[in-house]
């Protein structure tokens, strides 16, 4: 009993606290795919969040300020992404895996420029979080954890209850119809990226302002590519989403524990990853994505 | 000289529907004003810049050294993207390929097997190519038998193997009495050859090339390349002619990875004459960007990487006489591989720029 | 009143015209048909007429008032809906969700399901469509699939509907059901339009006949009642037609290609039941069937591209096995469904598609490396003895039309002379010059002495070339015999399933 309470309970606070990220791209995924959009550029939006969060909080001083930037960062390289691959007709993968390169450099190039320091940026105010609490569990959150049920719960209402969901997965599945039928195509399928890089966009600024208080290079650390895998496996689903982000973050977790008992570190940070893989393996076969992802009204 | 532009423009869109070279050249020049408009925001001069990286490439006989031996690498991971995409895959995975094909190459060409030179580079590189090639075999293999994306594949395998090496690097292999993460040196037999001594640029560029050639042979000129062509054009049309599909796909995998394999064996037998940790400032994802810019042709890669190694052999200058930080050529590539892929967006903004038919020039000439 | 009045309708692609100074003219309650051949236009002249592509000249009315209609959106507000050939449907979503898309019952942000789908329960009831608003759109067959898109129009105000081809996909009895509907709706007060290339229907349904030929307006507004069906055809085609047919076989061989006992479930759902089929040389054996029964997957495991539960397979006496290549060495040659899904890689040149599955022929290569001239010499042969309309053997396939594009899989796979040809829907989609072209070669290959097994769902088709007919119909065969036996209501019986036939299977 002792080991569980003095184990199981923070790794899975902490598995929580890691899946956050997670789950604010993941949702944001599902929004860009249902329109139509792969979420290959999950990795950018995080990045961009993540550093356009730490830099609204140098300036201001306000953490809140901070994630508004986080979320405007998100949705403007969501919004190249959205130009790219609608109106230009970009091949998905590409204009994903180029904003990817983009956001990593810019957001090096601009560490430089700002602080002088390709590593890392200077610390930033912190997020409080809940500690003294009566659940234990929560802990180790922040007031992100009861923004990220909203978002899921949002996510999930406006999705599948709500006109602009309905009219969005008509999109995502045929557009050709969606045209047909008097629907403005382009206009939705730029509103599913732009909800995505807002989303992403949070996610990043929590992963550098709650998390580490600072943004380094690199830092998203190929965690949007692990966002498609959960968005795929999620099927296209919040609430699924949430199920396969808790298990990621689940690796996480206990990587970080896992590393102060004497296995090598190596091999234990390798976790996450093996996971994402084996579960894309085994996990994929009968998902079905939107049938319309990728394709355009007219063709 | 409005005139002249007027009766080019309609022979340049015809060429780009082509697609092709006229497209990645389009590129390459709108990247390279975008990154500009970018430096003079940041408050740098654009021109001065420019200018440093040629100097840094051609300047003196070190800067041209370092050019080519920067280009070595970037031609194979750029030739190992490319023959994935004739199959339709997005081999994102070429980084860990990399390292495994370098981790392959060290491992034979630390030990000593009292072979003649010849033999032993040899040996050591086929090891690499083995390695690099198993390695990507297994994202053919996730895609053919589990159907997996094999973007999210490779990138998870990128930093598996970064882990694996790393874990590697810093015990087993770990050289006696180092305190950095490397191997022992490799064998003087198991060297490969530098063109000039005082300079890393080895004969392994002259290899990236022979590659070029001999892939742009295979994929025009064999069965197996037709069938891979096929199968990444119409799967279900190849599928229908007879043509195997999981072996085509498998096969692709296998030779993109063991092309990826060869830019760690060049590091490690020639480069840095060991095995160290991180070695690659994303030789594997700068590859992207050399596949764009060659326009998937093989030939084409072996010119996109030369201008590539300009381009990072001038920002190591560049940063010396102007601080800009290395990363602006991560910049620029990274927009080379969003407008290679835009060609409607090129012509919209070349529409834009026909108010300015020099260019920059024009500009310039205009606050003269 | 009129109720749509296009004039002077002028519509360019390019260098190519695709209308030329068309009028046209639908009458308040009337049922319009727009008849002409494959490509002379109706599609375009109707997709303008619904906003899907702007006209290049001439000018739209509506009951009397000029408009100019720019987008699918403004002609559903004018009360035009349109059900295209190829539906728009979503088929994982429900009746109720593809008819209400774009004009939702709300509660504020949220979509009012349960009011949505009493209101489609309602219409579904009034005109008697027989579907459940809660099924899912891909458990619904073709014909009630299509009534969802009328459904969809109708929800939408539509007091115009234009129907593309309406019947290409409906048995005969089907396309008397829907002509009641039709019939329902003009009393109703609604005006249709029928895009079509059929004749017969034309006399059974229409008021008033517009006879479109190469984006000219041939005739336009004839009194439906006083035309005949040879004047019709006369007019969409420019010459006379023979509709009856010629050639039939002298004698037929022994078996060459034989299966018994093929089933196959896919999903625990039975696709193929117990099939057994036998192909004769010197005989062409017909399917005749409504698409979805079953016939794709029997092409796919005639050719070897899937693996059934079971199947007993002979060539010749001795049994075939394996994968498509060892088919296609076997001679057995597939003319595929789809040429752009399966038989063409249209952005390779026209030589590579030329040897596509017959590419390691010695001919061709030699250890894994290609004969580039030889392969050259083979193209341009084929090219002029199939008189394939291109540039060279190097130009990429995406260049030819359409019958082109069938020409050059028909001489890709005679020319490989095999013993048993599968072809599937081997004119669909070809112009009439060619379809004639292809059907010679397909009788000249059976007066060879080849064996034929031809799937297609163009019913005229397998009537004018079938030595035999037989009739697919829920994965089964549930009719065999000579090829005059039934009549083509018989035929439209059998092929849903209804009525007596020949030797059951």
């Amino acid at each position: 009993m002792q080991i569980i309470l003095t184990y199981l309970i923070p790794i899975l606070g902490s598995t929580v606290y890691m899946a956050t990220p997670l789950i604010f791209a993941g949702v944001g995924g599902a929004f860009s795919v249902r329109g139509g959009v792969m979420a290959l550029g999950l990795e950018s939006m995080l990045m961009c969040g993540a550093f356009c969060g730490v830099a609204g909080s140098f300036y201001t001083g306000s953490t809140a300020v901070g994630f508004l930037c986080g979320i405007l960062g998100g949705t403007l390289i969501a919004l190249l992404h959205a130009i790219l691959c609608v109106r230009y007709r970009v091949n998905q993968v590409i204009s994903g895996v180029g904003l990817n390169l983009l956001a990593t450099a810019a957001t090096t190039l601009m560490m430089q420029v700002i602080w002088n320091n390709k590593g890392s940026s200077e610390m930033v105010a912190s997020v409080e979080s809940m500690i003294g609490g009566p659940i234990p569990i929560l802990n180790v959150q922040s007031f992100n954890f009861f923004v990220m049920l909203a978002v899921v719960a949002l996510g999930w209402v406006t999705l599948f209850r709500t006109r602009y969901g309905l009219r969005l997965r008509m999109v995502g599945e045929n557009p050709k119809a969606a045209s047909a039928v008097g629907l403005r195509v382009h206009a939705l399928k730029y509103s599913g990226v732009l909800i995505c890089g807002a989303l992403a966009g949070y996610g990043g600024a929590f992963l550098s302002l709650d998390q580490l208080n600072m943004f380094v290079r690199g830092m998203t650390a190929g965690r949007g590519y692990i966002a498609v895998a959960i968005v795929i496996l999620g099927r296209y689903n919040p609430v699924n989403i949430v199920a396969c982000a808790l298990l990621f973050g689940f690796c996480d977790a206990v990587q970080i524990y896992l590393q102060g008992q004497g296995v090598p570190a190596q091999l234990i940070q390798m976790l996450p990853y093996l996971v994402t893989l084996i579960v894309l393996a085994v996990g994929v076969k009968r998902i079905q994505p939107p049938a319309g992802v990728g394709k355009h009204e007219t063709d | 000289m409005k005139t002249s532009a007027k009766r080019i423009l309609p022979r340049l869109w015809q060429s780009m529907e082509r697609g092709g070279i006229t497209i990645s050249l389009a590129a390459l020049l709108i990247s390279l004003v975008c990154s500009a408009v970018i430096l003079a925001v940041c408050g740098y001069d654009p021109l001065e810049a420019y200018a440093a990286i040629v100097t840094g490439a051609f300047g003196s006989q070190r800067g041209f050294a370092q050019m080519l031996t920067q280009a070595t690498p970037l031609i194979f991971t750029g030739l190992a993207f490319t023959f994935a995409k004739k199959a339709s895959l997005i081999n994102l995975g070429v980084e860990g390929q990399m390292y495994m094909g370098a981790l392959g190459a060290a491992l034979v060409g630390t030990l000593d097997l009292g072979l003649p030179s010849l033999l032993h580079v040899l040996a050591a590189m086929l090891s690499g190519v083995i390695f690099g090639a198993a390695y990507g075999a297994v994202i053919g293999i996730l895609k053919v038998k589990f159907g997996s994306n094999e973007v999210v594949a490779g990138v998870m395998l990128n930093s598996i193997a970064t882990y694996i090496v790393g874990y590697l690097l810093n015990g087993p292999l770990l050289a006696a009495g180092s305190s950095v993460a490397q191997t022992e040196k490799v064998l003087t037999t198991a060297q490969l050859p530098r063109i000039f001594a005082r300079y890393q640029v080895t004969v392994a560029i002259f290899i990236a090339i022979a590659a070029c050639i001999l892939i742009k042979w295979f994929i025009g000129k064999t069965t197996l390349g037709y069938e891979i062509r096929c199968v990444g054009l119409n799967r279900k049309a190849a599928e229908t002619a007879g043509i195997r599909i999981g072996k085509a796909l498998i096969v692709a995998m296998c030779v993109s990875g063991g092309i990826a394999g060869l830019a760690g064996v060049n590091q490690v037998l020639g480069v840095d004459r060991r095995l160290i940790n991180s070695f690659s400032p994303g030789y594997g994802f700068n590859g992207i960007a050399v596949a764009a810019l060659a326009a998937d042709d093989p030939i084409g890669v072996i010119f996109a990487g030369v201008i590539c190694g300009i381009l990072r052999a001038g920002a190591m200058e560049l940063n010396r006489t102007t601080g800009i930080p290395v990363e602006f050529v991560d910049v620029i590539q990274a927009m080379i591989v969003i407008f290679v892929s835009a060609p409607l967006l090129i012509k919209k903004l070349a529409k834009v720029r026909d108010v300015f038919p020099g260019g920059k020039k024009h500009a310039a000439a205009k606050e003269a | 009143m009129n109720v749509v009045e296009m004039r002077h309708i002028t519509k360019n692609f390019g260098h190519v015209t695709a209308l030329n100074d068309v009028d046209f003219t639908v009458a308040q309650g009337e049922i319009h048909s727009l008849l002409g051949e494959n490509g002379a236009g109706k599609s375009t002249l109707m997709n303008i007429l619904y906003g899907m592509i702007p006209p290049t000249g001439g000018e739209i009315r509506i009951n009397g008032d000029p408009v100019v209609i720019r987008h699918p959106a403004q002609a559903i507000q004018m009360g035009i809906g349109m059900v295209h050939q190829h539906f728009m449907l979503t088929p994982v979503m429900t009746v109720t969700e593809n008819i209400i898309v774009g004009s939702e019952p709300v509660k504020g942000p949220f979509v009012d399901y349960r009011l949505a789908a009493k209101r489609v329960q309602e219409m579904i009831d009034r005109y008697g469509f027989g579907i459940d608003a809660g099924a899912k759109v891909q458990t619904l067959s073709v014909g009630e699939q299509q009534r969802v898109e009328i459904l969809k129009a109708l929800y939408k105000g539509a007091q115009l509907l234009i129907l593309d081809e309406p019947t290409a996909v409906l048995t005969p009895q089907e396309v008397d059901e829907l002509f009641n509907v039709l019939r329902e709706l003009k009393a109703a007060g609604k005006s249709i339009i029928i895009i079509t290339h059929k004749l017969k229907e034309t006399a059974a349904i229409a008021d008033r006949v517009s006879v479109l030929r190469g984006g000219v307006m041939v005739d336009a507004g004839l009194d439906a009642s006083r035309c005949s069906i040879s004047d019709l055809a006369l007019m969409m085609v420019g010459r006379r037609v023979d509709l009856t047919f010629t050639r039939r076989s002298e004698a037929a061989g022994e078996a060459a290609y034989e299966v018994r006992h093929l089933n196959l479930n896919v999903r625990n759902v039975p696709v193929l039941r117990d099939i057994s089929l036998q192909l004769h040389k010197g005989q062409i054996l017909g399917i005749a069937g409504i698409e979805g029964n079953g016939q794709t997957e029997l092409i796919e495991a005639l050719t070897g591209l899937c693996r059934p539960d079971s199947m007993e397979l002979y060539k010749d006496g001795k049994p075939l096995h394996g994968t498509a290549s060892d088919f296609l060495r076997a001679g057995v040659g597939h003319i595929p469904e789809d040429r752009l899904e399966r038989g063409l890689i249209t952005p390779m040149s026209i030589e590579d598609n030329m040897i596509l599955g017959y590419h390691n022929r010695s001919v061709f290569e030699q250890h894994g490396v290609r004969k580039s001239a030889g392969i050259r010499a083979f193209a341009s042969e084929k090219l002029q003895e199939y008189d394939i309309k291109a540039e060279s053997v190097l130009a990429p396939c995406s260049a030819l039309s359409g019958g082109n594009q069938q020409k050059v899989i028909i001489a890709r796979v005679f020319s490989e002379d095999p013993d048993v040809l599968i072809a599937a829907q081997p004119t669909r989609g070809v112009d009439v010059g060619a379809q004639e072209f292809i059907h010679n070669r397909l009788l000249d290959l059976r007066d060879e002495g080849k064996a034929v097994l031809l799937i297609s769902a163009d019913l005229d088709e397998v009537r004018r070339l079938s030595d035999r007919i037989a009739v697919i119909y829920g994965g089964r065969i549930v009719a065999e015999s000579e090829h005059d036996v039934w009549d083509e209501m018989e035929l439209g019986l059998l092929m849903t399933g209804g009525g007596k036939g020949g030797e059951p299977a």
